[in-house]
């Protein structure tokens, strides 16, 4: 926008002034051109009212307009030397005796007055002329009788610019001038125009530019479309002034152009520069930066998913295949996962008395440790446990009744005792735990009390997520709570005798202004610690690398440049898994897009249509995870990738192993999983481990960190399948470490002896014997300290010890 | 309940006479002297009736010498809750006026009152109070005490853990509806009668009292005995020091019940007392953009605080319609609309207080939201 053109223009003016004050001496015009009017003086008034009568005029200008063929012709004052002019046209047909009225216009320019108004008072008007017909253009000054100028344009009836656009490819193209009619749209109302057609052969994010060297100075207009030439065009965008590239002669503004748009393949767009400002040539850019599409999706609808709550995905079976898990007030609809992909067998568990609904967040684990996960449903009046019962035939509707606002719930065993807790995130107040009392009895406890784990402790609350995993590796877990009401976010670190400590501060997490109500929290650059994305409700995101050593976590606010900084997409829930099995952990959040993670701390969105943060599985059980919105199924099409599927089964820990540490080594690094239940804000998804591989089909090693310490190391890992993991059955007999008991003689034939290391005096009471595959064989009650196993089959065994308070121990031993 | 005021009044007065009656003192020199009691290292008491607040028969509501009634120009919603509310300040004291829409700052022993009443409960058609909330002022600061009252109706026991009560009940234009009465529990009476500061980085939570603020207090009360402007009510009582000017109408709010007043100040009364807690400076939701309270939605900015245009973040799980507060003439493109509109927990606003939707506070909204036709 500089106010050189201006002389430009006048230089342009070809016309001179001439008596042109009566119809009849009317200054004819036969041909497209800029006319000058000096002042409104004739006295002539048209004696026929056109839109307007002659109220409030006293002069007028009269011109003569005859076209040599028919054209769509606009009669125009919106030109930028008439900024702050004020005009009024009537155009009539007939002869000075007869007039018929056309068109009228008053204000219908777009330049407004740059004095500070936001209204233009130019004039422009477009009608359809007949050859040989003559059209007056009568000008007056009902507001003002300054002089001006006004531009007779002329189209071809029938003309497009948009069929001769010349096809051009990605790289420079020259403009010689711009010289060609173009045409009026919501993107471009200057009179000449050059087309271009441009059709990527890829999807592509598409940058137009005439911002280049060669080109300082001059002033350029984009407009680029897409649609077709004849049944309607669409304006994409357009810009004016994007360049960087400052004129030399000293102003600070760039003239120069530049836009970008995500291009599909095959599909023409239309790049269209006008003279808004010049029409002289110059060079410009097509760049070209292709899209690939890591992963597409397939959407199919599965009516029967129609339960008042729809937000969960997890193994209800036993089978470790994942199912889709529906809660309404008194039932239980699980979708369970056949051996045919995409086929479910429903079943309705009926539930009696009141529930929570689960109106704010569903978690799901095996607190009661029968090999059937139990469901934990949180409501802004309190929270709900569905527990499992006769083998997962039937649910029990536990409603402890214990006021809280949930918002986040998690099954985790806060005690590490072997058995699933129950936490909720207090919207109002400091959260709430339940603890398992090791026969699945829930006892409330509420941070800050007396007694209670420090779990946040903020009086007025404000706790919307919590999200439990392994910050410092320290094989135990912390937790941190995504907050968005004023106080930031919040860090516990587990120190592993009960005792939570708030390290919000040492780990330079606590940024505010912060609004978030779920944080994204994974290993994104695999360098085996827990990074955290403080993915934004409202606001901007905040990407921390954890730079744990072996002391402290530290974190380091890596936001700039890794296209979290640019993504202005917000969402109450995010959560992390890698989508396209790549090998890199991706994060899906608001917008309809996915972030892929390009490695090297940076993402990359892709859109998908309608895609938003749901329960999330492996539905199909090809190892790609699949995306539950509603009863829509969107099931991540292989790629190509491969990939690894870690189930796992705690023995002496808790039955889901939620908390373990999955590791997977190899020629590409290392990898890392955290077992979480309730992750993102609402959802729950797959308590299985999910790994994608790239390329690659070798894993050297895959090593499980269990909550209880035992640590499982399996070798040489076929990669896409699912590993099915039991707590400590890659250990030798005597590789358990037990600063508690042994037992005696190992191998046993009949009966095993149990001796108690007097230094840690417990009291067992219960004992169940596992095959390596995970499964119950024998159940007992421990009598004199021994478990007698004569009828089970010769082999090796887990043995679980249950003691008085509900703690599990474990001990391999072999059956002869 | 304004002749029951009357009624009230009427038997304090026999009561008095009766007790100076079997009084050995000398008529002449006594003076009448208030049975409550609010014994600060005591409170909050195990029963309503420890306090002395009401005289005679507990259910009546008849208040002791000294308590006096009250109401706000403006009333909260609670679920088409009746209530009768009362303060009480130690003999001698008295409030101080802070602004006039700062909250009276009530003298240490000061309660606060308010007793949640159905008329009807079905089948009967008889009155059910629910419960009795009171704030007492100590000396660091205000407590909370709720009383929820026995079927018999003869005592109210302190409960601050919150609990629920199914009823079926007329409201006032008798119609039947079914409420699960929610007492609160501390935890969702922090929530409003709350304003946070960050002092040093921490956030520090201060407990106050909501309706009491003089503008909503400025309009002429029947007393039973008198009518008469609530502010010198309180300055006669001895409960109000006498050294400021009363709000001008213009900072007033008003009764949004009442259709002869301005739609927009209706509008803005009704945000003030239902909103306004929460969406204020310093209040539970001050992160988001509202900012609700009768000053703050009377300036320029006045409509931008009250969301007109402003658009809505957080927009998962809704209809992408909704995607401003307040879209002008257009309720159902209007956040604000569709949570008071609503019951679902996930969505409604407020998200305490209510469990049945405000019918008539929802058609003030969305006559207000019609009659918009810009964007300020």
């Amino acid at each position: 926008m500089k106010k050189i053109t201006f002389l430009f223009f006048l230089l342009a003016v070809s016309s001179l002034t001439f008596a042109q004050n009566t119809c009849a001496t009317a200054i004819p015009i036969t041909a497209a051109g800029t006319f000058t009017i000096s002042t409104i003086d004739g006295t002539g008034l048209p004696a026929t009212t056109c839109n307007y009568t002659n109220a409030n005029v006293t002069a007028v200008e009269w011109y003569a307009y005859t076209p040599t063929q028919n054209y769509t012709v606009t009669v125009s004052s919106d030109l930028q030397e008439n900024l702050c002019r004020d005009t009024r046209v009537r155009i009539y047909t007939g002869n000075c005796t007869t007039m018929t009225c056309v068109v009228a216009d008053d204000d219908s320019g777009v330049l407004a007055c740059n004095s500070g108004n936001t209204n233009s008072y130019l004039s422009k008007a477009t009608f359809n002329a007949v050859a040989g017909q003559t059209y007056y253009i009568v000008w007056d000054n009902r507001y003002e009788s300054t002089g001006f100028n006004f531009q007779v344009s002329e189209i071809p009836a029938g003309y497009n610019p948009c069929n001769g656009a010349v096809a051009v490819s990605a790289g420079t193209t020259t403009v010689t001038a711009i010289d060609q009619t173009n045409i009026n749209t919501s993107c471009s109302t200057a009179t000449l125009s050059k087309w271009y057609s441009y059709t990527p052969a890829v999807n592509a994010n598409v940058t137009i530019t005439s911002d280049l060297a060669v080109n300082l100075c001059k002033d350029t207009n984009v407009s680029v479309y897409s649609g077709n030439c004849t049944s309607g065009l669409t304006c994409v965008g357009s810009d004016d002034n994007s360049g960087v590239l400052a004129c030399n002669f000293g102003n600070t503004n760039s003239y120069l152009s530049t836009y970008s748009f995500i291009a599909s393949a095959g599909t023409t767009y239309y790049i269209v520069w006008d003279n808004k400002w010049s029409a002289n040539g110059f060079d410009f850019q097509i760049n070209e930066t292709p899209i690939v599409i890591p992963i597409t999706y397939n959407n199919q609808t599965v009516s029967t998913i129609n339960s008042s709550y729809n937000i969960c995905i997890v193994d209800m079976n036993g089978d470790y295949k994942d199912d889709i898990v529906g809660v309404s007030g008194n039932n239980l609809r699980v979708h369970f996962q056949g051996n045919t992909p995409g086929t479910f067998t429903v079943t309705d568990f009926p539930i009696t008395g009141t529930s929570d609904m689960p109106s704010w967040s569903m978690a799901a684990g095996d607190y009661n440790k029968d090999g059937y996960n139990d469901l934990l449903l949180g409501s802004g009046s309190g929270l709900t446990f569905w527990r499992s019962a006769n083998n997962g035939t039937s649910y029990t509707n536990i409603n402890p009744s214990d006021y809280i606002f949930c918002q986040r719930t998690n099954f985790v065993d806060i005690n590490n005792d072997g058995h699933l807790d129950a936490f909720s995130c207090h919207d109002i107040a400091p959260n709430v735990y339940y603890m398992n009392d090791g026969s699945a009895n829930m006892n409330y406890y509420q941070s800050g009390t007396s007694g209670a784990y420090m779990l946040g402790v903020t009086a007025s609350g404000g706790n919307y997520a919590s999200l439990w995993t392994d910050f410092d590796n320290d094989g135990d877990l912390d937790m941190f709570i995504s907050k968005c009401s004023g106080p930031p976010c919040e860090l516990h670190r587990n120190d592993g005798n009960g005792v939570f400590t708030d390290i919000s501060a040492q780990a330079g997490i606590n940024v505010t202004p912060i609004q978030t109500w779920s944080s994204a929290i994974a290993d994104f650059d695999n360098d085996d610690d827990m990074d955290v994305i403080i993915t934004a409700s409202a606001g901007t995101h905040k990407f921390f690398r954890n730079n744990k050593d072996s002391n402290t976590v530290a974190f380091t606010n890596i936001t700039a440049g890794s296209g979290w900084d640019t993504n202005t997409a917000t969402n109450i829930d995010n959560i992390a898994y890698d989508f396209d099995n790549d090998g890199k952990v991706d994060v899906l959040g608001g917008g309809n897009k996915i972030m892929f993670n390009q490695g090297n701390n940076s993402f990359t969105p892709v859109g998908y249509n309608a895609i938003s943060v749901g329960a999330v599985g492996d539905l199909n059980n090809d190892g790609f995870l699949d995306i539950q919105n509603g009863s829509t199924i969107r099931y991540g099409v292989p790629n190509g990738n491969n990939w690894l599927k870690v189930t796992l089964q705690g023995i002496q820990s808790n039955r889901n192993g939620i908390g373990a540490r999955v590791e997977i080594y190899g020629p590409w690094g290392k990898q890392i999983r955290d077992i979480r239940s309730g992750e993102g804000f609402r959802y729950m998804s797959s308590l299985n481990a999910h790994f994608g591989l790239g390329t690659s089909t070798v894993i050297n090693q895959v090593i499980i960190k269990w909550p209880s310490g035992i640590v499982d190391t399996y070798n040489n890992v076929t990669a896409n399948q699912p590993l099915s993991a039991v707590e400590g059955a890659t250990l030798g007999i005597d590789a358990f470490e037990s600063s508690v008991f042994t037992v005696y003689p190992n191998p046993v034939k009949n009966t095993i002896n149990i001796a108690i290391n007097t230094a840690n005096p417990v009291e067992f009471v219960t004992a169940q014997v596992y095959d390596l595959s995970g499964r119950m064989v024998h159940q007992t009650q421990v009598a004199n300290q021994t478990v007698t196993v004569n009828h089970i089959a010769k082999g090796t065994y887990i043995l679980m010890l249950r003691d008085s308070n509900g703690k599990d121990y474990s001990q391999k031993f072999i059956k002869e | 309940m304004k002749k029951n005021y009357l009624q009230a009044l009427l038997l304090v007065f026999t009561l008095t006479i009766f007790s100076s009656c079997s009084d050995n003192d000398d008529e002449e020199s006594y003076t009448p002297v208030s049975p409550v009691v609010v014994d600060l290292t005591q409170v909050p008491y195990p029963k309503l009736s420890d306090y002395h607040f009401f005289e005679g028969d507990l259910k009546n509501l008849t208040p002791s010498l000294n308590v006096i009634p009250y109401e706000p120009a403006s009333i909260l919603f609670s679920d088409y809750a009746h209530k009768k509310r009362f303060v009480w300040m130690p003999e001698g004291t008295k409030a101080t006026f802070n602004g006039d829409d700062k909250i009276l700052e009530l003298p240490v022993g000061a309660a606060i009152i308010k007793n949640f009443y159905y008329d009807k409960i079905q089948p009967t058609d008889t009155p059910l109070i629910i419960e009795t909330r009171i704030m007492i002022r100590k000396v660091d600061g205000w407590i909370f005490a709720d009383y929820v009252w026995n079927d018999d109706q003869t005592e109210a026991y302190l409960d601050l853990n919150g609990s629920y009560k199914q009823l079926t009940f007329k409201d006032d234009n008798n119609v039947v509806r079914n409420v699960n009465y929610r007492i609160p529990s501390e935890a969702q009476c922090i929530v409003c009668h709350k304003y946070k500061q960050d002092v040093g980085g921490q956030e520090v939570t201060t407990f106050i009292p909501i309706g009491i603020k003089p503008q909503n207090l400025n309009f002429n009360y029947n007393y039973g005995d008198e009518t008469k402007n609530q502010l010198t009510k309180w300055i006669e009582q001895g409960y109000l020091e006498n050294n400021f000017a009363f709000p001008t109408p213009e900072h007033t709010t008003i009764n949004y019940s009442d259709a002869t007043q301005p739609l927009e100040k209706r509008v803005r009364s009704y945000f003030d007392i239902n909103c306004a807690h929460c969406h204020k400076e310093t209040g539970h939701c001050d992160y988001r953009p509202l900012r609700l309270s009768f000053t703050e939605t009377g300036g320029v900015n006045g409509h931008s605080n009250m969301g007109v245009c402003v658009p809505t973040v957080d927009m998962q799980d809704f209809d992408p319609e909704l995607s401003n507060l307040i879209t002008p003439s257009k309720p159902s493109q209007s956040m604000l609309f569709f949570r008071i509109n609503t019951t679902n927990e996930s969505y409604m606003m407020p998200l305490h207080g209510r469990s049945l939707i405000h019918d008539e506070g929802v058609a003030l909204i969305e006559e207000w939201i019609n009659s918009l036709q810009n964007c300020p």
